[in-house]
């Protein structure tokens, strides 16, 4: 090693002065120090020091000719393409030399060559590396892997000059043709033209002929997993079944793959079948349990792939009103030591998953996250409890709201906000139905300090006034604080002021609401606050003076203070197209977020499903039938019918053949017996423990 | 696809950056380390800002640090998070995990990406460690390879299932492989030179070793009700075989256990060595007691060596296995498992109100010749908990306030036995702490290693090795590990 650190910032001088002082004589020893001083240079360009690096062009150069250490030329070119396209003057020093390794017999080193020609953004550079791209695609002697850097080259210069590529597109076209020697080179060409088709959304989609896809698919399994992956990303929406049997088809020769290791494969797998999906009238049940299975099994890989495959979860579970998963919820359960990020999704897939059957057992497990010691994961729990009552039918929304009401009483302070938030929802869904309850949650009045929880505490102690006798000391209470409350509270408060004094107009609601008009009026210093008040205030005064024209107006009145609200409704579901728009990008970037391409990715292109005479008008009319199936899997029916139950730990259970009972103390285990109180004869067993020679 | 690769320690500091794009700027780093590393509030491993995607993981060995890919457009997630991890594992091999190591040989890594990456593009093209390592010009050192070969071992039997996808890696063949990575066609046996495969190999001693690994995942609910059980199991090869042998098997699935093959099995098995522990028939037997000799594979993963259309046909695993480890097949099962243990806590409150008393009884179910290996039972007390008094009839317990938790462990716990642990907890005097109802209590999970035991009930039913030359010899050796993944029961 040297006896420098290579990583840490050195001036031009120092790293010379290196280069120079090398001793031509001890070949080896010198070999190590030049690569090391070079070294410095790209922990330099690292570290962010181009100005200093810069004025060692005229030594990188000299090396560049002379050495041929394979090392040695990536330095060299790792130094021309970073600061080659930083400072665009350099750059006609250096295109000689990549020029000379671009003809090079080592089919290493012209790749190397290539990727520094089409990384730097100058027009000579670009041009030279289309010669060479279309020389050597016609080539058809050219090794696999160079043919392929030269037709991935294409997406980068794509970037650079447009017309030239699009001019090669007929070679491309004939390379997937032709060259079926080499599938691996064929998909290399597909996705070029993917990928650039991708990019530019005044082009017309890619489209390929079903016969080529075939062609394509059937040589799958010689195809390693990454070009397999690109072969069935580009394939979706590229292709487009002319019949039945063409999905039928492709389903029956991709469907193996989801069989494989390596998660893009899978889920690229499974984004192709879904699409084709689109293109048929029926599937057999026997596909749908595949699917699920494979996603499942996908969940025991690592927590990013884990977080990305249940994102894609979400997203098919909301794509069709009869999904095309058939998941157990119990692999959605939470575990202890999952990333946060896992946890949410999961909360979410379960929120999705919940019907009549599953709710029990999701609402156990809801309970057991509502008192996790993560806040974040705590809260979102309770929400989801309460959004599940308002989801789900009546019978349900009684279990949410005990388990709620039992939940209260863990009386952790951001538990119960949260609660009383979501029992807003609750009883708006359902007004009359927990009417007996509602003495119990106002108990509460005191804990809420969270502008949420305390505007839903407002709200249920004036819409449910009737059932409370002294509703007007709680209200007092929660009025207590209105100067130092945030304005969404102070609205509250105004309007429910009002609310309670057209309910009950007694002394008691006319002296409150007379109080909050006028804290409003003459404290408070927001004028939309104030706004508002006075206008209840003249509402007020025209609907008492019985005389004039407004005699009708206290009709109006109830109407605008105390209206009907419109019924709560959970907006889960996203719009249709967007949500088919995703199911052609699954497992992308966009699957993570759910939401379009286009507001993510300005200038990516939107996908839809292509016209075709077997398209599916409505996918809901899809059916799945469990009839002798069209594919030659054979999953077995006979899971299927085994009946559901949740098996308990006692049917495992069987008789120990010997049973340990319990002798002696309890013993305290911090304080451990100090090894000084061991017996001798302990000790001497100890000592002569030692193996006889 | 990828536009910029970047490496952090983990404190933050630009390793590795090599861009894939001249567009790319290198202040791209800057935003990454404000945005994610020095924000401590980051929930999620993706981040787009405008256009602009970070797809990042942490390495899971060695210094922690921080492997991101750049892209700008809507790129295909799995496929950036399998590369990362692809190029993590190989990171480790090369020892270059280790934060002092990569500043001095950060080189490495531009040449690795050289070799995974396809083009300018940054499309991943070849990720298979030995097939990577075979075309560098630098390999790993032998000496790191054995200290984390021996690492693996440890770290194997106590980390979760998070990480079980990382490959083990076992370079210790002693050639590398050549050539690149096509994949089989259709028909093995037609072919008869695999580029993957160089001609020629020779070792003295044809060995296979079928690694069959397993981890159950359960999650018990207060009442005993079993919220959910599942096996993730792979099957990891180690081969040294010479030529270019083709290698079969089939496991006991329910799909191919009624099929063809069952005169295979019967033909085949006598030319079978099991080399050190005795796997006769009767242990076949003891292994598949789960149910009618069947299980239900839900679903499996192949490596790309695995021909997947003749398994979707036959349900016959068929390959030619390259040189060296690597792991084969991952399945899972969810029906009819062994459960290994038993474990039912009683905890209640003592007469004040301020402590805990527990009562909890560990029953091993698996049978009785067998025995578990480093059993541990995590049982959490309340975080006011001073100290425990407690009394166990085997193994032994012991309070660890740091993590508010008492371990109970068996170094050797036989099979069919009971034992049973009784224990109180002592209470700081201090009133401020949460209430006992308030505590979360977090659910009790145990630890465990079963050599010979298989919670799947699944068996390797026959193994068979054929070459071209007849006479070839090969010793086969199958061995069964389950091991606990998340195994958490609730009281």
């Amino acid at each position: 090693m040297s006896d420098q650190r290579i990583f840490t910032r050195y001036r031009a001088s120092e790293i010379r002065t290196d280069l120079q002082n090398i001793d031509i004589k001890k070949l080896k020893s010198s070999a190590t120090k030049r690569k090391n001083a070079l070294k410095k240079i790209i922990a330099n360009i690292s570290l962010g020091n181009y100005g200093e690096m810069l004025e060692l062009l005229p030594e990188i150069l000299s090396f560049w000719q002379i050495e041929d250490d394979f090392e040695v030329k990536r330095i060299c070119h790792e130094y021309a393409r970073s600061l080659g396209s930083i400072k665009p003057k350099i750059t006609d020093d250096i295109l000689p030399f990549v020029l000379q390794d671009l003809k090079s017999r080592n089919e290493h080193l012209q790749i190397m060559a290539l990727r520094t020609l089409v990384f730097i953004p100058s027009a000579s550079f670009t041009n030279e590396a289309f010669k060479f791209i279309i020389s050597m695609v016609n080539r058809r002697n050219a090794s696999e892997e160079l043919t392929k850097t030269a037709l991935f080259a294409l997406i980068q210069l794509d970037d650079l000059n447009h017309n030239k590529v699009t001019d090669l597109f007929n070679i491309i076209h004939d390379t997937i043709q032709q060259r079926s020697d080499n599938p691996s080179i064929q998909v290399a060409a597909l996705h070029t033209l993917y990928a650039i088709h991708e990019k530019h959304t005044d082009m017309k989609p890619l489209q390929i002929t079903v016969e080529s896809c075939f062609d394509l698919v059937e040589r799958l399994s010689e195809l390693n997993e990454w070009d397999k992956g690109l072969l069935l990303e580009a394939l979706t929406t590229a292709v487009v079944p002319q019949t039945h049997a063409d999905s039928y088809d492709l389903i029956d020769i991709v469907l193996p793959q989801l069989q494989h290791v390596n998660t893009f494969v899978v889920l690229n797998t499974f984004k192709f079948v879904i699409y084709l999906l689109n293109y048929v009238d029926s599937v057999s049940e026997n596909i749908v349990k595949r699917l699920s299975n494979s996603i499942i099994a996908l969940l025991n890989k690592a927590p990013e792939l884990q977080f990305l495959v249940l994102r894609n979860v979400i997203l098919l579970l909301l794509s069709r009103e009869k999904p095309l998963l058939d998941l157990d919820v119990s692999y959605f359960f939470v575990e202890f030591n999952d990333p946060i990020y896992i946890k949410d999704t999961k909360l979410e897939c379960l929120y999705l998953l919940a019907n009549q059957d599953t709710l029990s057992q999701i609402l156990e497990e809801l309970e057991q996250y509502a008192t996790d010691i993560d806040i974040q994961m705590s809260r979102k729990a309770i929400r989801a409890i309460g959004n599940l009552a308002v989801k789900l039918d009546e019978n349900a929304a009684t279990d949410c709201f005990n388990l709620l009401l039992h939940l209260l009483e863990f009386g952790v302070d951001y538990v119960v906000q949260e609660i009383i938030s979501v029992f807003r929802n609750i009883l708006r869904k359902y007004p009359d139905k927990f009417r007996s309850s509602i003495r119990e949650i106002v108990k509460y009045t005191d804990a809420v300090q969270e502008p949420e929880s305390k505007n839903a505490m407002i709200w249920i102690v004036t819409q449910y006034a009737d059932f409370l006798p002294d509703y007007i000391t709680v209200f007092e209470k929660l009025n207590s604080s209105f100067m130092e409350d945030p304005l969404e509270v102070q609205f509250s408060i105004l309007n429910s002021s009002i609310k309670l004094f057209m309910k009950f107009p007694t002394p008691e609601t006319k002296q409150l609401s007379g109080d909050v008009l006028r804290t409003c009026v003459d404290m408070v210093n927001n004028p939309d606050l104030r706004a508002r008040a006075l206008m209840y205030q003249r509402l007020i005064q025209l609907a008492n003076s019985q005389y004039g024209p407004y005699a009708a107006l206290d009709n109006s009145l109830h109407e605008i203070v105390d209206s009907n609200l419109p019924l709560i409704e959970l907006n889960s579901k996203l719009d249709p197209l967007v949500l088919e728009e995703l199911a052609l990008n699954i497992s992308s970037v966009t699957s993570v977020y759910l939401k379009p391409t286009s507001q993510i990715f300005r200038l990516n292109r939107t996908k839809f499903l292509p016209q075709s005479p077997v398209l599916l008008a409505d996918k809901n009319k899809l059916t799945i039938n469990d009839g002798p199936s069209f594919s030659r899997d054979r999953a077995d029916s006979k899971a299927k019918s085994l009946p559901k139950r949740t098996p308990t730990m006692s049917d495992y259970d069987k008789p120990a053949e010997k049973v340990n009972q319990l002798r002696g103390k309890m013993k305290s285990s911090s304080s451990s017996p100090s090894k000084l109180v061991r017996k001798p004869s302990m000790l001497m067993k100890r000592l002569s423990m030692k193996r006889p020679f | 696809m990828i536009n910029a690769l970047l490496i952090f320690t983990a404190r933050g500091e630009l390793v590795v950056s090599k861009l894939f794009k001249g567009s790319m700027k290198r202040s791209i780093a800057d935003i990454f380390r404000i945005q994610v590393i020095n924000n401590l509030d980051v929930r999620s491993p993706i981040l787009t800002l405008g256009s602009t995607t970070f797809h990042h993981i942490k390495s899971t060995r060695g210094d922690n640090l921080w492997i991101v890919a750049v892209s700008r457009n809507n790129v295909d997630s799995a496929a950036i998070w399998e590369f990362l991890y692809k190029l993590d594992s190989l990171l480790d091999s090369y020892g270059l995990n280790h934060e002092e190591y990569l500043k001095e040989e950060f080189m490495i890594v531009h040449e690795l990406l050289d070799v995974m990456m396809c083009g300018s593009g940054g499309i991943p093209m070849l990720t298979e460690n030995s097939l990577v390592i075979s075309r560098m010009s630098v390999k790993p050192s032998k000496s790191i390879l054995e200290a984390q070969n021996s690492g693996n071992g440890s770290s194997n039997t106590n980390s979760n299932n998070n990480n079980n996808n990382v490959p083990d890696l076992l370079m210790s063949g002693p050639k590398l492989l050549r050539r690149n990575s096509a994949s089989l066609s259709q028909d093995l046996s037609i072919l008869t030179d695999f580029k993957w495969r160089p001609k020629g190999i020779v070792h003295k001693k044809n060995e296979v070793i079928l690694h069959v690994n397993e981890r159950i995942n359960i999650l018990v609910s207060k009442d005993g009700s079993v919220l959910k059980a599942y096996v993730d199991g792979s099957i990891d090869l180690e081969t040294h075989l010479s030529g270019t042998p083709i290698c079969q098997f089939g496991l006991n699935d329910s799909l191919s256990v009624s099929g063809v093959d069952s005169d295979m099995y019967g033909s085949h098995n006598h030319n079978h060595h099991f080399g050190d522990v005795n796997f006769d028939k009767t242990d076949k037997k003891q292994l598949s007691m789960a149910s009618v000799g069947s299980v239900i594979l839900e679903d499996c993963k192949f490596h790309q060596c695995v021909s997947l259309d003749k398994f979707d046909k036959d349900r016959i695993i068929k390959f030619v296995p390259p040189d060296g480890s690597m792991e084969l097949m991952k399945y899972h099962v969810r029906d009819n498992l062994n459960l290994p243990f038993k474990v039912s806590p009683i905890v209640t409150n003592t007469r004040n109100g301020t402590a805990l008393e527990y009562r909890i009884t560990m029953k091993s179910l698996f049978p009785g010749r067998l025995s578990a290996k480093n059993v541990a039972l995590h049982i959490p007390v309340p975080p006011n908990t001073m100290d425990c008094k407690i009394n166990v009839t085997n193994g032994s317990c012991k309070f660890i306030p740091e993590e508010s938790a008492m371990i109970w462990r068996f170094n050797k716990f036989n099979g069919l036995t009971e034992n049973t642990l009784s224990a109180v907890t002592i209470p700081t005097k201090d009133n401020t702490q949460l209430s006992l109802q308030q505590w979360s209590k977090p659910p009790m999970s145990l630890d465990f290693e079963i050599l010979m035991f298989s919670n799947s009930g699944l068996v390797v039913r026959y193994f068979t090795i054929t070459e071209r030359d007849q006479k070839y010899k090969a010793v086969k050796w199958i061995k069964y590990i389950s091991r606990s993944g998340s195994y958490e029961i609730r009281y």
